[in-house]
């Protein structure tokens, strides 16, 4: 199979939103592309050729296993994240807690349990011991993503999985049997940060190829042992009963041969993409000072590759096409929240004012990101706002008493 | 309408409703360019919100967007969901279960458009609000305001504009009903990149969507078995699910297990049957006689007795007729109006009102 050389950033623009979706990395595409074509047999078929395929089902089993420090027979590959997320839910039936900027996916799976959604800090952040507070007798689940893929705020789930065993060892002692598990959703993580279950102390992970290079609809969920998941699709009894329906081999040898290079370049593109970052914050800051950046300020509390910033009372709508029409792809809010008419979720739970969180982008960077893509997207950027800024009449004065009047409300 | 109206010139403030459609961006292109002060509006309306009805009304707004920052104009987004609810489609659920079928669009431009839209502009300090419609606004010497039909006979949409008055008339501005044709308005749209110009008409009712009206009466109303009639013979020749489904000459969806096609030549809600005839020429799909309910006249005046032209359906053909005392009486036979339907009347290009068929 000849190698498809990887789609290369075009000279002009800038695509600035890898929260929202990640090429499929060149080696992924090659690892994939026997299961598409000569390799395609049914893993459960019974003769050669299928048990070949099948071990290669398992051995991506083992591959992403062992990358999250974790035996290969919990591990349930699923039809991307959201599908993980709601397996994780189905496997309780009682109270939940979860807070409250989690993906649509986990709130909505939240929702048709009795719940309790904690509230996160200006910047994102769960506080542990709110969590350990809003956990009652009889929680099953505390389900806590572990980097938010709007502000990017990493959340202290190692910590969080502390309260979480408080809680265990506590309805030891009562004899009480309810169990309580912690769910951690990783997809926005697992390409710049270690996703080890065992240093996170969770019960149940989330990952997903789609944000780290690999296919769209793939994804993974891992459960410890004493998690007893319920199936959500049933059928022919794949994936230990738990997910029905023959194997999306492509798709899970993709996902595997991405978390193996999301792993070996974790350390280093997490370096680099902090870096470029930081050139993006500075460029926006140097020619529009009244930016607002919002996140933790603490670095090691945010995901290297993101960038949330506000433009006080400009339409982040309007400078997404403006931004568009020069080749510059953004985010504002997350997808899903854009499609509506409602400021996104996230940006209320950590009670941005509205002129802001209308005025927010997204700016979110991957592997192909250089310094000259980010450059060219700050003089975009720049031109977009002062664009909307020469239409409404406002000037950099008037928008640095505003961005400040509306901080100070705020923070 | 209170307050004098002024004449339509540069400067003035129109709030333009913009929908993400070709006709509606070209409208504000040519006002923006015609120095008009415009805002855009997006009138977002009530639509489905179930699994299976996608609503289309995000990416319309997006297309809206769009065209409003190549603009550079503001775009508000109105929420007339409570207003278009209760005019639009409760009226529409309400009329097909009384066994009429209804023009909602006629509704529409009457309550929203040129109702609950025109008020709020005005109050916020509209001189004029402007929509994509296919119609001509002519100003007289005199102040009086009349509608005439669009330049472009084929699109001509005054058959859904018959009950706005002419004091909110006085108020519009119909820009594209001076162009060609849809050809020029879509050449016109991409000569000015507003991004819009290969998108589809949006013919049909705006809020049923592709799913259709059946689908969509389904819905609302219960399925209610019973009897298809001939209407000749009084012969049981299948069933149906709701004598509302079906309207005056309609052919498609009778289930009578083959035999020739068969037109409904009328129902009856309460009993619940529909008539059927194989007769494509039978007597009971032909009138000579239009009884006008619900009459509504542009200029406020009822017209004088005496032959007008007459529409019956969106771009249908232009008959002479005779109006005398609320009754419309043509010529020759014609099809069968549904009752429920509008019909419109022409003096040359003027469009003077109209009533609802009985």
């Amino acid at each position: 199979m000849t190698q498809v050389p990887a789609e290369r950033v075009p000279a002009r623009g800038a695509y600035l939103d890898y929260a929202a979706a990640t090429p499929l990395d060149p080696e992924v595409l090659e690892a994939m592309g026997p299961y598409l074509t000569g390799r395609f047999y049914n893993p459960s078929a019974p003769y050669e050729l299928a048990r070949g395929v099948r071990d290669d089902v398992e051995r991506a089993r083992a591959t992403v296993a062992r990358l999250i420090g974790a035996r290969p027979d919990n591990l349930v590959f699923t039809a991307g994240a959201t599908e993980a997320n709601n397996l994780a839910f189905a496997a309780v039936e009682g109270h939940v807690v979860v807070d409250a900027i989690e993906h649509e996916s986990v709130l909505a799976c939240a929702g048709t349990h009795a719940r309790r959604t904690v509230r996160v800090g200006r910047d994102g952040l769960v506080d542990p011991s709110a969590v350990a507070r809003a956990i009652r007798p009889d929680t099953e689940l505390v389900s806590i993503e572990l980097a938010n893929g709007e502000i990017g705020c990493v959340q202290p789930v190692r910590e969080i999985s502390r309260a979480v065993a408080e809680e265990r060892a506590r309805r030891l002692e009562a004899g009480e049997r309810t169990p309580i598990y912690l769910h951690t959703d990783a997809s926005q993580a697992a390409g710049c940060l270690s996703v080890n279950v065992s240093s996170l102390g969770v019960d149940l992970l989330t990952l997903s190829a789609a944000k780290i290079y690999g296919p769209k609809q793939v994804g993974a969920l891992w459960a410890a042992d004493d998690v007893r998941l319920r199936p959500l699709v049933y059928g022919g009894g794949q994936e230990g009963g738990v997910r029905s329906g023959t194997e999306n081999v492509a798709g899970v040898v993709g996902l595997a041969r991405a978390m193996e290079l999301a792993c070996e370049r974790r350390a280093r593109e997490a370096r680099r993409l902090a870096a470029l970052r930081e050139r993006l914050r500075a460029g926006l800051l140097e020619r529009l000072p009244w930016t607002v950046v919002s996140g933790p300020r603490n670095a090691r509390r945010r995901l290297p590759g993101l960038l949330h910033v506000a433009f006080a009372g400009i339409e982040a709508r309007r400078l997404v096409i403006a931004l568009e029409r020069e080749g510059v792809s953004v985010g504002t809010g997350s997808a899903c929240a854009a499609s509506r008419m409602r400021v996104s979720h996230v940006l209320e739970a950590i009670g941005m004012p509205r002129p802001l969180a209308e005025g927010s982008l997204r700016l979110t960077l991957g592997l192909p990101t250089t310094e000259d893509e980010v450059d060219r997207a700050v003089l975009a950027i720049e031109r977009a706002v002062r664009s909307e800024m020469a239409r409404l009449g406002l000037d950099d004065a008037v928008q640095a008493a505003r961005a400040a009047e509306l901080v100070a409300g705020w923070r | 309408m209170g307050g004098a109206c002024p004449a339509p010139a540069p400067g003035a403030r129109v709030y333009c409703g913009l929908s993400g459609g070709v006709d509606s961006a070209l409208a504000a292109a040519l006002l923006v360019e015609a120095g008009y002060d415009v805002t855009a509006v997006y009138m977002r309306n009530w639509s489905r919100d179930l699994p299976g009805f996608r609503c289309p009304w995000a990416q319309e707004l997006a297309d809206a967007e769009r065209v409003a920052v190549t603009l550079g104009i503001d775009l508000e987004v109105w929420d007339c969901e409570a207003e278009y609810k209760a005019t639009v489609v409760d009226y529409l659920v309400d009329a097909y279960a009384r066994g009429r079928t209804p023009n909602p669009d006629v509704m529409c431009n009457q309550t929203i458009k040129f109702g609950t839209f025109l008020e709020r502009a005005l109050s916020e300090g509209a001189d004029f609000v402007a929509t994509g419609h296919y119609g001509r606004v002519a100003r007289g010497e005199d102040g009086r305001v009349s509608l005439l039909r669009a330049l472009d006979e084929h699109k001509d949409q005054t058959y859904f504009l018959w009950r706005v008055g002419a004091d909110a008339l006085a108020r519009a501005l119909l820009p594209v009903g001076e162009v060609r044709d849809k050809a020029e308005v879509r050449r016109m749209c991409a000569e000015r990149g507003l991004g819009v110009e290969n998108k589809p008409d949006s013919d049909g009712i705006c809020f049923v969507g592709p799913v259709g009206i059946r689908t969509f009466l389904l819905d609302a109303l219960e399925r209610r078995a019973g009897d298809v009639v001939e209407w000749e013979t009084g012969r049981v020749l299948g069933r149906h699910d709701g004598a509302f489904l079906f309207t005056v000459g309609q052919r498609r969806g009778l289930d009578l297990g083959g035999g020739p096609a068969r037109y409904v030549v009328g129902t009856d809600v309460e009993k619940n049957v529909v008539y059927v005839t194989a007769d494509h020429d039978s007597p009971a799909l032909f009138c000579r006689e239009v009884e006008l309910d619900d009459v509504r006249w542009v200029s406020g005046e009822p017209p004088a007795p005496g032959r007008y032209l007459v529409r019956t359906r969106h771009t249908g053909e232009l008959r002479e007729a005779e109006l005398a005392g609320g009754v419309l009486r043509f010529d020759e036979p014609v099809r069968r109006v549904a009752p429920g339907q509008s019909a419109v009347l022409y003096d040359g290009l003027r469009c003077l009102g109209g009533g609802i068929v009985c």
